[in-house]
């Protein structure tokens, strides 16, 4: 419907590249947070942001290449089912280790292994059943909910300091700040797309935004850890202003890319008066 | 553990909303141009819209009656009629409005170009349709299926939300109540998307032909809910 339908998109960076760089960099940056618990400080929280950007942008370039086939009902609605999936994956992942037993340090890999899961179901019904006949569309969904859990658990981490489900309830789920993460989360997935979309399309433009919204819900996110009382009011500050150059830096980069993408840019002046127009 | 009564309400709920987007009147980009039955939007954004509107009220009366401590099977029923009817005002308004700015603003009549006479009120259709469109506006079997569906939606989310709720049972449990809300909205979205990728763009309502592939969407949202509902229960006993 509103896609550019036609063929698999291209791009400078394949795609192998993109899910090491997404996987490899969203659970790293997560992980990374341990170093919160490790010298007993939380200022390290906005590496989790940080791993929410790279998991985006690997979302966004999934979200391009299987929507570059025509889904019929717009780009938004993968998005919402990648954060749909991802959701009850992430809160199951880290709810697991502490119902369960398992160390707590499995508990974004559970999450992201669960949403890959679900994501192979969907994109499977969606072929099989559903009869959408994208080739890609298994592949796709699970690359688009795996990146959809990371990026959750990473904006998580970044309000609470630290991905244990102990710290995330009081923190992340009981100030409603989930919300936020979830659909501020899925915008980063599905938005660079669909504000790019169309022939001229081109990879860098494309996740480029995608950078830029991850750099944006992470600088929220550095907001709402103010309001967490384990959380000193440094780190969240700190979260705030990464991803606040982040952004600049690329909404800068985004519009020298709109301006090479673009046949001619010029300016328009203003609407001209009815006396004018006489 | 794992209460079998809940995992199959929590997997009805997800079918009533993957039934219910069938019902609803979306229109997409070309009814968003007036070229095209129905409201100018994805089917998504309308069950959504109408879903979380239904979880709210859902939620209120659930606060309302479970807070004394007792919750009954007829304090169950008003909780789930008051979702569907939360999502019913939603959709029904969001359906009106369109309908003056169809009417008044674009001014095109209200018309199906599926069916010759709409089949509730027996008007003729097929001599209103402009050239080159799909028809326009939210005709009357479209405002009613519409209304249908948003009391399917409603219906099945606010059983989701309920089911997660007496897990807990506790509805002065803030973080139960995120959770759970989190959750319904999860499987809400994961059901009103599969059920979009079936319609596959726009449909005008139950009289659509469209409308036959409902048993599809019923397998793939029995298969994802009872998916969703496997995991849910465990951390919703588990975390709370």
């Amino acid at each position: 419907m509103s896609t550019a339908a036609g063929g698999p998109a291209g791009g400078g960076i394949a795609p192998t590249q993109m899910i090491i760089l997404g996987a490899v960099g969203g659970l790293a940056g997560i992980y990374l947070t341990m170093l919160n618990q490790a010298m007993d400080t939380t200022i390290f929280s906005f590496l989790g942001g940080i791993g929410a950007i790279f998991a985006a942008v690997w979302g966004a370039d999934a979200v391009r290449r299987v929507c570059s086939y025509g889904l019929g009902t717009g780009v938004p609605s993968i998005g919402m089912v990648a954060l749909g999936m991802g959701i009850v994956a992430t809160m199951f992942g880290l709810t697991l280790p502490e119902v369960s037993g398992i160390p707590t340090i499995a508990g974004p890999i559970i999450s992201f292994i669960v949403a890959a899961i679900i994501g192979l179901l969907i994109g499977l019904m969606s072929n099989k059943i559903l009869m959408m006949n994208i080739p890609i569309m298994e592949k796709s969904m699970v690359e688009i909910a795996g990146a959809g859990a990371l990026v959750m658990i990473g904006l998580s981490t970044a309000i609470a300091g630290s991905f244990d489900i102990v710290a995330i309830m009081p923190a992340v789920v009981e100030t409603g700040f989930i919300a936020l993460v979830f659909i501020g989360g899925a915008m980063t997935i599905l938005h660079p797309f669909n504000a790019c979309l169309g022939p001229d399309e081109k990879q860098d433009r494309t996740l480029g935004v995608a950078v830029s919204k991850g750099a944006l819900i992470m600088a929220l996110a550095g907001f709402a850890s103010l309001a967490v009382e384990s959380m000193d009011a440094m780190s969240g500050a700190l979260t705030t202003i990464v991803g606040l150059v982040i952004w600049v830096v690329y909404f800068k980069r985004f519009m020298k890319h709109s301006h090479r993408d673009s046949y001619l840019v010029t300016g328009t002046g203003l609407l001209p008066t009815e006396e004018e127009l006489e | 553990m794992i209460d079998i009564m809940t995992i199959i309400l929590i997997t009805l709920g997800g079918i009533l909303i993957g039934v219910g987007v069938h019902f609803i009147p979306v229109g997409g980009a070309p009814a968003a141009m007036a070229q095209a039955t129905g409201v100018g939007t994805g089917t998504v954004q309308l069950a959504a819209g109408a879903g979380l509107t239904g979880l709210i009220s859902a939620g209120f009366m659930y606060n309302h009656l479970a807070i004394s401590g007792t919750f009954t099977g007829l304090d169950y029923l008003m909780v789930v009629a008051s979702g569907a009817v939360g999502s019913m005002i939603m959709i029904t308004v969001t359906m009106f409005v369109g309908q003056l700015v169809y009417v008044y603003g674009v001014g095109v009549p209200p018309v199906s170009a599926k069916v010759k006479k709409d089949p509730i009120t027996g008007d003729v259709q097929d001599l209103y349709v402009s050239r080159g469109t799909e028809g326009h506006g939210v005709p009357t079997v479209s405002f009613v299926s519409g209304t249908i569906g948003g009391l399917l939606g409603g219906l099945g989310g606010s059983m989701i939300y309920v089911q997660l709720m007496q897990i807990v049972g506790d509805p002065s449990n803030s973080g139960a109540v995120a959770l759970a809300g989190i959750f319904a909205t999860g499987v809400f979205y994961v059901n009103s998307v599969l059920a979009s990728y079936n319609i596959g763009g726009t449909i005008e309502g139950f009289h659509d032909p469209k409308f036959k592939r409902v048993p599809k969407a019923i397998v793939s949202c029995l298969i994802a809910s009872l998916l969703c509902a496997i995991i849910a229960v465990p951390i919703m006993g588990g975390v709370v």
